[in-house]
Order: structure tokens, then C-alpha cells, then sequence
């Protein structure tokens, strides 16, 4: 590849963020800053999670990235491109969330009004073989599994044969076959040596598909790294145990002040206690406090998702609000 | 325009049967009950019959029910998601519109053309230019209506939305003296309403002008132009007005 009036032989980054920031407008509330002062650079050839609860600022960025949406401040270059000029080249191109099919065309007609819009698409029959799609080729869009259409959202994806790929939540809502499906077709793909770069919360998904993650919260990057780094920054074990019915509130309270404790979450019976020195808290909590059934847990993805969040990856599926149903979640300064 | 998805929406057209239905056949049918079937079809009206004025007024309404439903259904599209698709794509957005626009013009196209052909066979009678000025007037006029779709679709965003549009099109229809001859009060509301100034114009070579008056039996007034163009401009600057509105206020919602 050749660089116009630059001295670099190498490849530009495929994707190069500086300072993106982006800000939406509230009715009667102070303005969302979805996005704020973020920095990302994906090297060519990487497959990259983007993670993060909803609201985290994902899909803005990678609408911003594709030139869906323009940032208040900041650069993007996408394979050295502007955003909108890398789609009209065919450089880059997504797998976006649900919505936006034509529900009264089949899958090939799909494939063909889009391709249709392309100077010189790959052939129909060529991206509806590899999106697993030739079986469905004459069903209607409307007939199609959430799981069938996003395979067509990802074979109109590979119409221009793109150099970058964005995946926004790909399989959110599909059951577990279909998302194992989707990531087959995925990882067949993969071994073309394009860049990949989806955006999750499901860390399973990061974790087994990513060679990198990007860990992002309220608009912002809070952990890069691959997944054992990642997994690293988890802050040591998580204890659980069953705490006794009686008097909880002073109970929880003298937990909290046990030394080496960071965080003690609460729901239902079960008692979750994530501490540097889990042996010695193991230790009181049995010997002191009267806790049953005591599990010590190592360091997971999701530990280190809720260290670095500050939330939970299952509660920000139902928008932040916590998924359980009598309990508190208290942090404890260290 | 993109001559494969100028192709596929017309085959989604003629795929969704209702729609069919309501745009082609039904004007067709309204045609024949009121135009062809009635006895006096063939009074004289103006440079032609009262078949002609049935036929011009069913066209009309075949027209605008059309490019209501074309230019409801892009809006909605563009809002619910297959904007965002077709902004993955070197499709610039004038290229879209473009090929909606030829879209709703070819489909004003079956209705005014099924319309025309079954009249002329069934005692529609009138000189050249009725039928030229006519069948252009309908087709120019509709494009108008489009927006009114338009505005339907980007508000409310569902399938439903877009046949309620439809359906206040038979409304717009009576009360735009479009349907039967009104007089009176009626009259002087209609000419107020958005049909009116469309159909009167799409009318007004084969009456040259003159109006039935429904309550006296055969006897005609003369209406003067300025008052059909000042229905149709004011109620074009009103639609566009409110289509902006929409774009604006969808926007704020994304």
C-alpha cells in the first residue's frame, strides 16, 4: 500500500481515535456526554472487544466511526480515511444492532439492493454462501430467525470485501446456539486477516473470539489489555458465603470493616466480599462472624468488569438497574 | 437513481397485495359505481362528460394514495433502522431520494393508467388537452401528497401510521369536493381543505372553470384560478413546514 506524501511504507492503523467526544441533548436534564475525550487505536489485522455496559458510549463511538454520526470534538481516521470516505470505499463496513432490514424482501434481494449501491461488490452468491445463507436465500426477510438475520446483516457487511469490520452487540437477543452459530461463521472468516473490532457484554464472547480488550465506562477507555491482563486487574478473589439471618445490617457492617475488604455485595442470603487478602477474611468470617457455606472464587473477566465499571455486565443488560431484588451494594474505601 | 432498487421497491409494491388494492383496484371500482354505472355519465361537462370528470377526480385519488403510502413507508424505513444500513453504504442520500421519487411516480402510474384506459373504453368523453392536462396535473400534484406521507412516517414510525395516512385521504377526499359535487356551507369549508386546489386544477381544462353546484339541479358556478393554486401553494408550504418540523424533531429523538 502506498501512502500519498507520507514516508511510512506501513499500513495506516486501521482505526485511529483521538479525543472523541460527543454529547446528547436531554429535554429539562443537563446534556449526556455518551462519549468523552476518547482515545483507541486498532492496528491492522486485530480482532478487538469493545466492552462495556449500556450507555457505556459504545455504539456512539462506533457510529461515529462509521460516519453515522458526527462527534462534537475529536479526529477519526478509518485505514487513514475519514469515517464517511472509508465507507464510500469500501474500507470499512458493520454488523449493526437489530432493526433496519425490509421485512417484505427476501435474504437475496437484500443482498442485491445493497450490493446494487457498491462500484464493485464481492459476487451475491459468494457473501450469501459465507454468511451461511445459501438454504435461506429465497425467504423473506420478515420469515428469518433474529439469528438468520443477523447473518444477512453480516453478509451485506462483506459486500465491499472491507478491511475493517464492526460488529455493534452482534448476537444481543439470540439464544445460545444461534450465538454459537453466529461466532462459527465469525471465526471462519476471521483467517482473512481482517480487522475485526465488536462491541459485547458478554464477556464469554470477549473472551473466547478477542485478541484484545478494550474495557470502556461512561464514555470513556478503563482498561486495555488482552484477556489475562484484563482478567488480572480483577483485584483477587471474590468470597461468597451465607450470611446469618439475624441482625444482617450490623452483620454486613462488620464484614465491610474487616481489613483487606474492598466491596461487599448483597443479594438475597448469599453475601459477595471481594478482598485482597481472601484468606485471612475467609478466616474471621468463619471463625467470628458466623458465615456458612463459604466459596472463594478466583479472578474472573466479570470481577474484573465490576472493579473497573463499577457495574455489573448482567445488571447493564437491563439498563443499570440492578438485577437483584433485595440487596445493596456498598463500596468501602480501601 | 439506482436502477436495481428502483426494480426491487416496485416489485415490494406489487407484492403487498393491500396495497394494491387501496391504490389500484379501489379507485378503479369507484370509477366504474360512480363514473361509468351512472346514468347521467354521459351529460355534458364542460369539453367533455360527466364520466371524464368521475375519471379524472378517481385518478386523482388513486394518485395521491400512492405517493401518501410511498413517501410514508421511505420516512419510516430511513427512521426505523434501514437508514443506518444504507449509511454503511456509498449510497448518498439524494441518490435515495431520487429513486423513491421515480418509485412514486411509477406507482401514481398504475392507477392513473388502469383508470384512464377503463374510461376511455367505457363512454369517458373529452377533447385532447382534458386528458393531457389532466392526467399531468394528477401526476405533478401528486408528488405534493407525498409529503403529507412523508410527515405520517416520520412522526409515528409504524406500518399502521402510514394506512391511517391513507385513510385520511378519504376524508381529505370528500371534504375536497373530490368524491361527490358539494355546495352551500360545504363547499366554502372545501375549498379550504388540501384536495380541493389538486383536483379542481387536475379538472379545470374539461370544466374550464365551472363548478357544479350540487344543490341546484345542472346549474354550474364559475370559480376563478387564483382560488384553486392558492389552496395547493399555501397547503404545499404547509406540508413542507411540517415535514421539516418532523426531520427536525426525529432527529432530536435519535
Amino acid at each position: 500500500m502506498v501512502q500519498t506524501g507520507g514516508s511510512a511504507t506501513l499500513p495506516p492503523p486501521a482505526i485511529e481515535v483521538h479525543g472523541l467526544t460527543k454529547q446528547f441533548r436531554r429535554a429539562g436534564q443537563d446534556p449526556l456526554r455518551a462519549v468523552d475525550g476518547l482515545d483507541l487505536t486498532v492496528p491492522a489485522g486485530q480482532i478487538m472487544a469493545f466492552l462495556g455496559p449500556n450507555g457505556a458510549g459504545k455504539t456512539t463511538t462506533l457510529d461515529m466511526v462509521l460516519g453515522l454520526t458526527t462527534p462534537d470534538a475529536g479526529t477519526i481516521r478509518v485505514a487513514g480515511m475519514a469515517p464517511r470516505a472509508a465507507v464510500r470505499a469500501g474500507k470499512v463496513s458493520a454488523v449493526l444492532q437489530s432493526g433496519g432490514l425490509l421485512a417484505d424482501l427476501t435474504v437475496v434481494e437484500t443482498v442485491r439492493l445493497i450490493a446494487s449501491t457498491f462500484d464493485n461488490p464481492r459476487p451475491v452468491g459468494e457473501v450469501v454462501e459465507r454468511a451461511g445463507l445459501a438454504e435461506l436465500a429465497n425467504r423473506r426477510v420478515s420469515k428469518c430467525s433474529g439469528g438468520e438475520q443477523q447473518r444477512l446483516r453480516f453478509a451485506l457487511a462483506l459486500l465491499p470485501d472491507p478491511e475493517v469490520l464492526i460488529l455493534d452487540e452482534p448476537t444481543a437477543g439470540m439464544d445460545v446456539t444461534a450465538r454459537h452459530e453466529f461466532w462459527a461463521t465469525m471465526r471462519a472468516d476471521a483467517a482473512a486477516g481482517r480487522t475485526v473490532l465488536f462491541a459485547t457484554h458478554y464477556l464469554e464472547e470477549a473472551d473466547a473470539f478477542a485478541e484484545r480488550i478494550v474495557m470502556v465506562s461512561a464514555g470513556r477507555v478503563v482498561a486495555d489489555g488482552t484477556t489475562s491482563e484484563i482478567r488480572a486487574r480483577g483485584a483477587g478473589r471474590t468470597i461468597s458465603v451465607d450470611a446469618p439471618e439475624f441482625d444482617r445490617d450490623s452483620w454486613i457492617g462488620r464484614t465491610r470493616s474487616l481489613r483487606g475488604v474492598t466491596r461487599v455485595d448483597v443479594r438475597g442470603r448469599r453475601v459477595y466480599i471481594a478482598a485482597s487478602d481472601t484468606d485471612s477474611v475467609a478466616l474471621a468470617l468463619l471463625r467470628d462472624l458466623g458465615a456458612r457455606n463459604l466459596e472463594i472464587a478466583a479472578p474472573t473477566l466479570d470481577s474484573a468488569f465490576v472493579a473497573l465499571t463499577g457495574e455489573h455486565a448482567d445488571a447493564a443488560e437491563t439498563n443499570g438497574e440492578t438485577d437483584y431484588t433485595a440487596g445493596d451494594m456498598a463500596e468501602v474505601p480501601a | 437513481m439506482n436502477p436495481t432498487y428502483f426494480a426491487l421497491e416496485l416489485k415490494r409494491f406489487f407484492r403487498d397485495y393491500t396495497g394494491v388494492f387501496f391504490i389500484a383496484v379501489l379507485p378503479c371500482f369507484f370509477y366504474v359505481v360512480f363514473g361509468a354505472a351512472q346514468s347521467w355519465s354521459d351529460q355534458s361537462v364542460g369539453r367533455g362528460n360527466v364520466a371524464m370528470y368521475v375519471m379524472i377526480s378517481m385518478a386523482a385519488y388513486g394518485a395521491v394514495t400512492a405517493t401518501v403510502s410511498i413517501g410514508g413507508s421511505a420516512a419510516m424505513e430511513r427512521m426505523q433502522g434501514w437508514g443506518r444500513q444504507l449509511g454503511l453504504t456509498p449510497m448518498r442520500d439524494f441518490t435515495f431520494v431520487a429513486t423513491k421519487a421515480a418509485v412514486g411516480v411509477t406507482v401514481a402510474l398504475v392507477p392513473i393508467g388502469l383508470i384512464f384506459v377503463i374510461a376511455a373504453f367505457t363512454g369517458a368523453r373529452g377533447d385532447l388537452p382534458s386528458w393531457i392536462v389532466g392526467g399531468l396535473v394528477i401526476l405533478i400534484g401528486a408528488a405534493v401528497f407525498s409529503v403529507y406521507g412523508l410527515i405520517f412516517g416520520l412522526l409515528f414510525r409504524s406500518e399502521s401510521a402510514i394506512g391511517a395516512a391513507s385513510g385520511t385521504l378519504v376524508v381529505l377526499a370528500f371534504l375536497g369536493n373530490l368524491f361527490f359535487p358539494l355546495s352551500g356551507a360545504l363547499l366554502t369549508i372545501a375549498k379550504f381543505t388540501p384536495l380541493y386546489g389538486y383536483v379542481s386544477l387536475a379538472r379545470r381544462t374539461l370544466t374550464e372553470g365551472y363548478i357544479l353546484n350540487g344543490t341546484q339541479n345542472g346549474s354550474v358556478v364559475f370559480e376563478p384560478l387564483w382560488q384553486p393554486i392558492v389552496n395547493l401553494a399555501v397547503w404545499t408550504v404547509i406540508f413542507c413546514a411540517l415535514a421539516l418540523a418532523a426531520v427536525r424533531y426525529g432527529r432530536r429523538r435519535q
